[in-house]
């Protein structure tokens, strides 16, 4: 056996080591833990199997839009048009399968069927994708600026569509199945297991495909994965479609829940999105963080204001308590890096 | 070399002195007991190959780095600046390469930027903008005062901040290569504006790469060269360029050049005419297994070419590489076969923040995936391939890249381009930052690269490296290549540097 072979044996011994991701969403499922333990001794009948499923079902939504997100923060983008989104392609979808004779303008759409209503409502989500990603990738202005401006844009034609108010009427019977179908004989909805299968398809794309690694790449240093061969426009541009995509699945299916289309619906998502990717640790500044992470952020989020609030506190404090979070989260990532790095 | 320990009696003659002045940084001696006089009211030069030590020097003046050791004093007074805020009220007033004037402020409104008078928050009327006015009119009347700097060419907006500096009280005013991005009757302009400076009480501290600039404008010059002062003199008393030069260069360059033998004349690479907004009609062709460096001083153009073949950077021209499609961007080139080690290692280069392992298969990433899948057994055996062979000192291959040594930094940057499969290595200041031991196994490195076939292109602003390795180089100067040279033992050093400062014009 060569030198080579017994160094790089030892090499080896030392790879088992976790890497800076699994550490940190290590420490973010365990705070999401502690603090389901901690509510559980504070607030009588908390703890409930049946509460952890609330968390995560109630939760879906934002979830969903969380997978998205956080794939461009870790590119170094940001999104905040899904939100405006989730109203747009809801607003959409009802008004292209409403029938196209009712008593009023609001109640009178396209006729489409169900199916195609969908798609379009869809087609529309990604348009919103695509005016995001002109104007990150071509014309170089700021995502957070650029975002900021779409999720008006988004909101501003739901507003129109809806005439500031709902379409719920004239809808094909049909229009409601996808959102209020239960799953395996529960009361778990279809919403929530798409979810969980976006879910495992994200962590999979994001640990074990090359489309995966390139995300991080041009979050870690969009200058030298440039010069080493990666076409940063091309996945940028991938990556703002598939966020307005997922934006405008979920903005479908509570429309079919809800069976209305309705341009408040989605109202700070965003920022829920945001806020539950940073709590999972994923970066500002890009290149670093992980959906699993951001999923256990939304579970802190969701302990936090669900034992909190109704409970302990008013619902009016919902707000300060994510202010609070938000603030421990970040200097716990920042403490823990350092810690580790030093 | 006088070396004195206390200032002289006529200090206060003596716009700026220096005594012992001394910089390290981990490992280098950057400036090694330097000290010197400037003369009031003169234009001092400062001259000396890329790393002499010049910039580091004026870091020191300018209060951005603290000497390690050694002493600076204004007109006899001990100098110690504690900021650059702090060397500015001392009196020294800088003219960056990249100019700090506000557009959309008006000329008058840019002089006084940072000195109004004011009471309770709110500004108030002063005489300084009759005295502003009058510096401004003093050292170049064709400003209007009132006009709108966006409306300015960059020589003029040059000129704002020399009279920023001047009336804001500075006594001297260091100039860092001005004439850079100036056309020839802008540097004829300056120059009067410097010498009306010199006149109305003021030294100037000017450096420049070009030679003939220094002869022309300069009283005095002071020669560094690898962090040592090697003369200060009247520039009356040097014996044109060649002195000069001699002087910069001293020593022999040692160059332990080997000739690789009789390199076959088969290009892989021909560029004719490539021209951009920095480059002049470069063409050049490189052979099989050659090794060929370009030199030149700092903004001769030797990035700019490296970028314009790799699809960096937009050029006109012709780039015809084995004849396969032109590339538009560098992940073109790759695809050609051509790979780059860029200039900045570790914002261009590296990801430092992540591992080694992470880190060498980005340029060819799909290698290692099947249907979009990646294979992480696969990158970890690359990973240790990799280390053992270029020699990389460390004890995982999870390290992360900003914890490793410049060398090793530099040899995860070239596993990178080798594992790109590439036919044609491009490599922008390979050594730069590198510590002796690396810098000879990373030169052996490519050779045992260019002996298998491969074409090298190096870029450094070292003329002992290039000589060191190269087969053929090529000075640049300006944009342009100016010359080409067969390595060997009787290349003429003088004539080299004459020629990458500016001296291969006139005498071609």
């Amino acid at each position: 056996m060569t030198d080579q072979a017994i160094a790089g044996r030892r090499l080896a011994e030392r790879d088992n080591r976790l890497s800076d991701e699994m550490f940190i969403t290590s420490l973010v499922a365990g705070a999401a833990v502690a603090l389901f333990l901690l509510a559980s001794i504070l607030v009588p009948n908390f703890f409930q199997f049946q509460n952890v499923v609330n968390l995560v079902t109630n939760n879906w939504a934002v979830i969903s839009l969380g997978v998205g997100v956080t794939f461009l923060l870790v590119s170094g983008n940001f999104d905040l048009s899904v939100g405006g989104i989730v109203a747009l392609s809801g607003v959409l979808a009802v008004w292209f399968a409403q029938s196209t004779e009712g008593a009023n303008a609001l109640s009178s759409g396209w006729g489409m069927p169900t199916w195609l209503a969908m798609v379009c409502a869809l087609i529309g989500a990604m348009l919103i994708g695509a005016i995001n990603a002109v104007f990150v990738v071509a014309l170089r202005v700021p995502s957070i600026i650029v975002t900021l401006g779409t999720m008006m844009l988004a909101r501003g034609i739901a507003q129109v569509v809806t005439q500031g108010s709902q379409r719920n009427t004239n809808l094909p019977s049909d229009f409601g199945v996808l959102g209020n179908m239960t799953m395996f004989g529960t009361s778990i909805k279809l919403p929530v297991v798409l979810m969980a299968v976006l879910i495992l398809v994200a962590v999979f794309v994001e640990r074990k495909t090359v489309f995966g690694r390139l995300t991080y790449l041009i979050g870690a240093n969009p200058v030298a994965s440039r010069l080493s061969g990666v076409d940063n426009a091309r996945h940028v541009i991938k990556l703002y479609l598939f966020s307005a995509a997922m934006a405008g699945a979920v903005g479908i299916l509570l429309a079919s829940e809800f069976k209305s289309g309705f341009s408040n619906r989605g109202m700070l998502m965003e920022f829920d999105a945001l806020v539950i990717s940073l709590l999972g640790g994923v970066a500002i500044a890009g290149g670093f963080g992980s959906v699993i992470g951001m999923f256990f952020g939304a579970i802190i989020l969701a302990t936090v204001t669900s034992a909190a609030t109704g409970l302990v506190l008013s619902p009016d404090w919902q707000f300060t308590l994510k202010a609070i979070a938000v603030f421990i989260a970040i200097m716990a990532q920042t403490w823990a890096l350092a810690r580790r790095h030093a | 070399m006088i070396v004195q320990t206390a200032f002289a009696d006529n200090a206060q003659e003596k716009a700026l002195s220096v005594r012992d002045l001394t910089k390290d940084y981990p490992g280098v001696r950057a400036v090694d007991t330097v000290s010197f006089d400037i003369d009031r009211n003169t234009v001092h030069c400062l001259v000396g190959e890329n790393g002499a030590g010049k910039s580091t020097i004026v870091k020191m003046l300018t209060g951005a780095l603290a000497p390690t050791s050694g002493s600076m004093a204004i007109l006899g007074r001990d100098y110690a600046p504690s900021s650059t805020q702090d060397a500015r009220e001392s009196g020294i007033g800088t003219l960056f390469q990249e100019l700090h004037v506000v557009d959309q402020l008006t000329v008058l409104e840019n002089l006084t930027l940072g000195m109004e008078a004011s009471r309770l928050g709110f500004l108030v009327k002063s005489d300084l903008e009759e005295r502003v006015t009058k510096t401004l009119a003093a050292i170049e009347p064709t400003i209007d005062p009132s006009a709108r700097v966006s409306s300015l060419s960059v020589a003029q907006k040059q000129i704002v901040e020399i009279a920023r500096a001047a009336s804001s009280g500075a006594s001297i005013i260091i100039m860092d290569e001005p004439t850079a991005a100036l056309s020839e009757r802008e540097v004829e302009r300056l120059f009067g504006v410097i010498r009306r400076l010199r006149d109305s009480d003021v030294t100037v501290i000017y450096i420049s790469h070009k030679l003939d600039e220094i002869f022309e404008l300069g009283d005095n010059v002071t020669v560094m060269r690898d962090g040592k002062h090697i003369a200060t003199k009247p520039l009356a008393d040097v014996n044109g360029r060649p002195e000069l030069i001699e002087m910069m260069v001293g020593r022999a360059i040692t160059h332990d050049y080997e000739s690789r033998g009789e390199i076959a004349d088969k290009p892989v690479l021909t560029v004719k005419g490539l021209s951009n907004y920095l480059l002049k009609d470069v063409s050049f062709h490189v052979n099989e297994g050659e090794i060929v460096g370009f030199y030149g001083l700092v903004g001769a153009g030797k990035t700019e070419v490296a970028r314009a073949i790799y699809g960096a950077d937009k050029a006109d021209g012709q780039i015809d590489f084995l004849g396969r499609k032109r590339p538009s961007s560098p992940k073109e080139a790759i695809e050609a076969g051509i790979a780059l080690v860029p200039e900045e290692r570790r914002t261009q280069g590296l990801f430092t923040e992540l591992t080694i392992r992470r880190n060498i298969p980005i340029m060819n990433i799909r290698k290692l995936a099947s249907f979009g899948v990646f294979k992480d057994e696969r990158e970890k055996e690359v990973a240790r391939e990799y280390v053992g062979k270029l020699g990389i000192a460390t004890n995982s291959i999870e390290k992360y890249a900003e914890k490793l040594s410049g060398g090793n930094q530099q040899k995860v940057v070239l596993s990178k381009c080798l594992f790109a499969d590439a036919d044609m290595l491009l490599l922008d200041e390979p050594t730069r930052g590198v510590d002796v031991g690396a810098k000879s196994e990373i030169y052996d490195l490519i050779r045992d690269l260019a002996n298998n076939g491969r074409a090298i292109c190096i870029f450094s602003s070292e003329l002992e490296e290039v000589l060191g390795i190269c087969d053929r180089v090529f000075l640049m100067y300006d944009g342009r290549v100016e010359a080409e040279i067969q390595n060997g033992a009787e290349v003429d050093i003088p004539q080299i540097l004459n020629v990458v400062t500016g001296g291969g014009r006139e005498n071609p």
